[in-house]
């Protein structure tokens, strides 16, 4: 499956909106806990999702390199780029 | 279980296991599929291996080595491996979590400094991030990379090893105080391996299979399904907790394709299950092998546990496999399971009536009134359990059946005390009894548990325990669900117990806000009868929690009388990102409090 980084941005913030607490507004400089309010539980929730929907697997030491909306969205397009699944 | 019980040491417990070749250790990883398997023998010989590493790094019989192992595997054998060389262990919880570590590193420190540590084994990727630690802990001699002991060729010098010999200290972390560290003998040990082994759960001997995801740094994971099992030559899968969380479905996977017959969580991995797996991912489990689902290390509700019976029930599990658990590590691990066979049992009980008399009289489900309260089974032979008073110093009376009151208990399992804490281990105990903190009656002897007594808010005579509060109103929409704080406080004015409940929200806006307020009144009121005086909504991040993500209730009850919890609220908004950064969680975060504390998950 290929992506560009535009589908991946858009595909983020839609997982994130069923992520997201009620009252919060998903942005790109969003933090996943501050802003979304998002629970560690809830982190690792997403990140099966993110594994699902791009096809990939998210090793837990990256955890400590996400923590905004952005930062997720840089961590996917990083590792497609890698696996040579991204267009553009 | 046929022949007289002799006591053995965990050190010769591994020896003897050693002729074991079908069965042994598991090791699950998410990276591949090979599933590395230890029988019995290779387990001595490989801990045999970590442990001649050790003994060549320095360490004598007596030393302190802190362990920091996020492989299972590594952690395994590293741990059996001291024991075995008479080195006393002292697990630490690996960092992972989103962000800043100063939390962790100031706990880790605690730690080590406490236990005297001379050594600390660790990876290498986790030894860059503790930095300093070494200069900071001045028992600590060196900071070793686990990598090169893996391939180690020491060879394990003989060391002699008693019963009464300190086998590990498991540090715990109360909602309220610094780690402590439970000093557990091989006495103890092989006291409550037996209690849950053969007399709890009547294991056979190289027959049952166990699978855990639990984590080795914890009591759960590590006495029940690292050390007891090698005692009864017992085949485990273990998986690493961060899979668990994220794939819950995996645990069960695990038990269904390993035919495992025993695996325990706490209640919020069954309600995660019931909540994380989807229909699909069903299809082909089978859980019929599953005899004993333990339930443990946090308040049980029966309702997440009849829910997961419900939804788990049409590929094979039986509801009949749940054993209620209660325990503490100051008890070793285990105080007390209910009944094997029998499933989840409730007593269901006059909820005012728990409160305002301090009794625990039936009452029937329809009552409106009615609070269901899991039994916990009795005590195990050789140990005792009453319930007294809180202010019974002397434990000399006990309290009759269906009266409220502490949990006490005695007997083989019971720990020394903590680890270089005299005045702390004196008040763990009274008239010889271990104070357990917890509230609850006994009714024909079997344990019924109530709450925590330190955090019991009294409003004229009647107890209230700050969970119920906090779950009532963690079920109102925009309530931050787990992020909720109640307590009681005779500031400002000093005439009576007022009732507090701080909550985390997202929402914005005095209007908003204002309304939510009212929401979060009215469910409380309504669930349990009482009317708040204070009702505080923070943002996210504000509420006090120790480094492992527990609730501090008594220090947001501080906060809240110095006035400081506004400031804190406030002062966040300046600095965002600083908000960000103290939220900043462990890997013992990612288990909410659910493991370790009170705080109940859905």
């Amino acid at each position: 499956m290929q992506f560009t980084r535009e589908t991946v941005r858009t595909e983020v913030l839609a997982l994130l909106k069923g992520h997201a607490q009620a009252g919060s507004t998903v942005q790109e400089s969003s933090h996943l806990v501050g802003d979304l309010g998002i629970d560690s539980l809830g982190v690792m929730e997403l990140i099966a999702d993110i594994e699902d929907k791009f096809k990939l697997s998210i090793p837990d030491d990256a955890l400590r390199d996400v923590d905004t909306v952005d930062s997720v969205v840089r961590a996917i397009v990083s590792r497609l780029e890698k696996a040579g699944r991204l267009e553009g | 279980m046929s022949r007289a019980y002799q006591p053995r040491t965990v050190a010769q417990a591994i020896e003897d296991a050693a002729s074991a070749t079908k069965n042994g250790y598991r090791f699950v990883d998410e990276s591949s599929d090979a599933e590395p398997f230890f029988s019995h023998g290779g387990i001595e010989r490989a801990s045999a291996r970590y442990g001649g590493a050790l003994q060549a790094l320095g360490l004598k019989k007596g030393d302190r080595v802190a362990l920091i192992l996020p492989d299972n595997a590594d952690f395994v054998f590293a741990f059996l491996g001291a024991v075995r060389a008479g080195i006393i262990p002292v697990p630490i919880y690996p960092p992972t979590g989103l962000g800043k570590l100063a939390g962790y590193l100031d706990n880790t420190l605690h730690i080590v400094e406490r236990s005297g540590a001379k050594i600390l084994l660790t990876s290498t990727e986790i030894k860059l991030m503790l930095g300093t630690i070494a200069a900071k802990a001045p028992a600590l001699q060196k900071v070793v990379a686990v990598e090169p002991v893996r391939t180690s060729k020491e060879e394990l010098k003989p060391a002699k090893v008693a019963l009464d010999d300190v086998c590990f200290l498991q540090f715990t972390s109360g909602s309220t105080s610094r780690p402590k560290g439970v000093t557990l003998t091989h006495a103890n040990l092989a006291a409550n391996v037996r209690s849950i082994m053969e007399l709890g759960l009547g294991v056979r001997d190289s027959v049952d299979s166990g699978v855990s995801w639990l984590p080795l740094y914890h009591d759960m994971g590590l006495i029940g399904f690292v050390i007891a099992p090698v005692y009864h030559r017992n085949t485990i899968t273990f998986l690493p907790p961060l899979l668990f969380l994220k794939r819950p479905a995996r645990w069960l996977d695990a038990i269904s394709r390993h035919r495992g017959t025993i695996s325990f969580g706490p209640n919020f991995a069954y309600a995660l299950c019931v909540k994380r797996i989807k229909e699909q991912e069903l299809a082909g489990l089978d859980l019929s092998s599953w005899r004993v689902a333990g339930c443990g290390a946090e308040p049980i509700r029966a309702e997440n546990l009849r829910a997961f019976a419900d939804k788990f029930a049409p590929v094979g599990f039986d509801p009949k496999a749940f054993v209620c658990c209660y325990g503490m590590a100051e008890s070793t691990l285990a105080i007390s399971f209910s009944k094997l066979g029998t499933g989840v049992n409730v007593d269901t009980v006059e909820g005012d009536k728990l409160w305002s008399a301090h009794k625990a009289v039936p009452a029937p489900e329809s009552s409106e009134r009615a609070a269901p309260i899991v039994q916990c089974g009795s005590a195990f032979p050789d140990h005792d359990i009453q319930v007294f008073a809180p202010d019974d110093e002397e434990g000399k009376t006990p309290l009759g059946d269906r009266e409220v009151g502490e949990i006490r208990l005695r007997g083989p399992s019971v720990m020394q005390g903590y680890y270089g804490e005299t005045e702390l281990s004196q008040k763990a105990f009274a008239g010889g009894w271990l104070r357990t903190g917890d509230l609850g009656y006994l009714a024909n002897g079997m344990v019924h548990i109530c709450g925590r007594s330190k955090e019991v808010i009294i409003v004229n005579g009647r107890n209230y325990y700050p969970q119920d509060l906090e779950w009532e109103a963690g079920g109102v929409h925009g309530v931050r669900k787990g992020n909720v704080i109640a307590f009681g406080t005779m500031k400002p004015t000093g005439d009576r117990e007022r009732v507090v409940l701080v909550f985390e929200t997202m929402v914005t806006g005095d209007d908003a806000l204002h309304k939510l307020k009212g929401e979060v009144r009215t469910a409380v009121q309504q669930g349990i009868g009482l009317t708040i005086d204070d009702v505080v909504a923070v943002k996210v991040g504000v509420l006090p929690k120790t480094s492992s993500g527990k609730l501090q209730r008594g220090k947001a009850r501080e906060l809240y009388e110095t006035g400081d919890l506004y400031v804190r609220s406030s002062a966040r908004d300046l600095d965002r990102l600083d908000t960000v950064k103290e939220l900043a969680k462990s890997q013992l975060g990612y288990f909410r409090t659910a493991l370790f504390g009170s705080k109940n998950e859905d």
